[in-house]
């Protein structure tokens, strides 16, 4: 059959109207499904497609399911402050009675929570801070895990030698309190010297080929490789086992995701930091049912990182 | 208007004028830097450009008959993640994943050559909405997770082959098909007569819509290829993987002196474009230039050298 320019218009405009229909059906069945005295909470996710990120969002869902009276939306802003400031500006108009906000950036997403402070509407803001602060906040001290890190790395080459140190997304609160911290552990050690240093903007195939240029420039000088998360070190690892030179090199990364813990487990990654991404999703969920009620809660909730090197590694795995 | 015949001394002056800007970049580097001339680093570069050369390639048969293709990148995680899916260990023969992801793109590759078709909806918009469907059934398949637990059968894949990196044999080897494939057979020439010119194609006999088709079809091949290496390379399928890798290639292709009116450019073209970005890309970062400049010079070269081009096909 051809598609005469008539009937695909017919068949767009079909298409258009089906889309329309199924939206507003599914949209009348959210709004009749919120009883009296029901709590409606919001929840903004910075990224599902981060492993880390899932993690917690998904404990998020999960937690809010067992909370009766409790009903949870969540939405995704991939990564993109735009799209998720217009998804906390949707929350408002739903007259939702609590928001959870997993901002994408430090500065760029601030003016998300100012809009929903200006609504009245109470926002909790988890495992990243913005400029503004939120009703209350639920996270790591990212300071802490920058910290963490570099220390381990000191402690393994004796306060001795090169580092190569792998930027997040520049600008967020994590790589800028990440980098802070790794830069106290520079100023406590005067034997270790920063080789080089670059953002890969979290992603592993980015962490790979700047790795690989890396050895290609400074091979020989450097003998540890900090990344500010477990995708970019698992990229790391990948190159510098590619080049055989894994062994003389120290590579640690943060949040203990799935591979990174196989990694430990394997003896291929040094160590990662576990940041609680469980713990901060349940955090969240209380904190927000707090609020909506109108109940006292904590400003800040802090739950802590621990290094996780073969030694410890029974523990965090399930 | 007729633009359908390619001149010579065009093509000789594109050639000549991206040679000499890459072979001055490779001397300045290698002046500048210890490391750029070593055989490893070199070896570094052509396994980094392989996956952008994949589709570079690709995209240059769709350039070449007046389209345009902006769903690579999304096409490429898509094909990663179907292709991860399938190569646990012990589930399948390594050929099965390699197989979905292939046909993965190649299936995204024709949608979008028959919407441009059969639907006559303009490229741009075409491969615009498949960039987003794409990235989005690739979060979907994968539930929004890195795909891992991958068989070493198939990340061997990213590995070398008698000293050469497997995905420098794939590039070299599509590169070396697309250029035989373009100048010798038939399909090939009418590729360059739908671009330079639709209506005369038509009327010569030429099956526009068939060797529309075609260059949709095997760009979103190619496209999947660039997924299996890829996914293979990082030893996971990432639903996120590939963002603006669409831009590379084409910028790739368009330094290479391909027409984004179609009819004009050569696989060569293409070859020398994707080395030039990729030295560029290694030798900014043994340089130690921050990621921030490298963004703004990347930019200044990729219109210096089609403005240049453009200056010399004026002359």
């Amino acid at each position: 059959m051809r598609l005469t320019p008539r009937n695909a218009t017919s068949a767009f405009l079909a298409v258009c109207v089906l889309t329309f229909f199924v939206t507003f059906l599914s949209g009348c069945k959210k709004a009749e499904a919120r009883k009296e005295g029901e709590i409606l909470i919001g929840f903004s996710s910075r990224d599902l497609s981060a492993e880390y990120t899932a993690k917690l969002s998904e404990a998020v869902v999960d937690y809010a399911k067992t909370k009766p009276g409790v009903k949870l939306v969540m939405v995704d802003a991939q990564s993109d402050v735009q799209k998720q400031f217009s998804q906390v500006e949707n929350f408002i108009a739903q007259k939702v009675d609590a928001i959870i906000l997993n901002p994408c950036e430090l500065e760029a997403s601030t003016p998300a929570v100012d809009r929903a402070k200006a609504a009245g509407i109470p926002l909790v803001l988890v495992n990243q801070v913005t400029k503004s602060a939120g009703d209350s906040y639920i996270g790591s001290n990212d300071f802490d895990a920058g910290r963490i890190a570099m220390e381990a790395i000191a402690k393994k080459l004796n306060g001795q030698g090169g580092v190569l140190m792998l930027h997040g997304i520049m600008g967020t609160s994590a790589q800028l309190q990440r980098e802070a911290g790794a830069r106290e552990i520079f100023a406590k050690y005067p034997g270790l010297k920063l080789v080089d240093h670059q953002t890969a903007s979290w992603d592993r195939a980015k962490a790979m080929a700047l790795t690989e240029n890396w050895i290609q420039a400074h091979k020989g000088k450097f003998s540890a490789v900090f990344a500010h998360n477990d995708e970019m070190a698992m990229g790391a690892l990948l190159a510098l086992e590619r080049a055989g030179l894994k062994k003389d090199v120290t590579v640690i990364g943060i949040d203990a995701i799935a591979q990174a813990l196989t990694a430990v487990k394997e003896g291929r990654l040094d160590a990662t930091v576990f940041q609680d991404a469980v713990g901060q999703g349940k955090g969240s969920v209380d904190a927000a049912i707090l609020l909506a009620k109108k109940q006292p809660c904590p400003k800040e909730t802090l739950i802590p990182f621990q290094l996780i090197t073969r030694d410890n590694l029974s523990q965090f795995l399930k | 208007m007729n633009a359908a015949r390619p001149s010579l001394d065009r093509n000789f002056l594109n050639r000549f004028g991206i040679l000499i800007a890459l072979f001055t970049l490779a001397l300045v580097l290698s002046v500048t830097t210890d490391s750029f001339a070593s055989a490893s680093n070199l070896t570094n570069v052509a396994r980094q450009v392989s996956i952008n050369g994949i589709l570079a390639v690709g995209v240059t048969f769709v350039l070449l008959t007046g389209g345009v293709d902006l769903s690579l990148g999304s096409v490429v995680a898509l094909s990663g993640v179907a292709c991860a899916t399938f190569a646990h260990p012990g589930d399948h023969s390594v050929f099965v994943p390699i197989a979905v992801g292939l046909l993965a793109g190649a299936a995204c590759g024709l949608v979008n050559g028959a919407l441009v078709t059969l639907g006559g909806v303009a490229p741009f918009i075409v491969t615009l909405g498949m960039m987003t469907i794409a990235r989005g059934l690739a979060l979907i398949f994968s539930g929004g997770r890195p795909v891992a637990d991958m068989s070493n059968e198939l990340t061997a894949l990213a590995g070398d082959f008698v000293g050469i990196p497997i995905p420098v044999l794939c590039f070299a080897g599509v590169a070396l098909a697309a250029w035989f494939f373009l100048s010798n057979f038939r399909l090939g020439r009418h590729i360059y007569a739908v671009g330079g010119n639709e209506n005369a194609a038509r009327a010569a006999g030429v099956p526009v819509e068939q060797v529309k088709l075609f260059a949709y079809g095997l760009c979103g091949l190619l496209a999947g290829v660039a997924g299996v290496v890829l996914a293979a390379r990082i030893t996971t399928g990432q639903p996120n993987a590939g963002q603006a890798y669409e831009l590379d290639a084409i910028a790739a292709v368009v330094i290479g002196g391909t027409s984004l009116a179609g009819g004009v450019g050569t696989i060569t073209g293409t070859l020398l474009g994707v080395l030039l970005i990729g030295v560029i890309n290694n030798g900014l970062d043994l340089q130690g230039v921050s990621s921030y400049y490298q963004a703004v010079i990347k930019g200044v070269i990729i219109v210096g050298a089609v403005w240049l081009d453009r200056r010399q096909a004026r002359s």
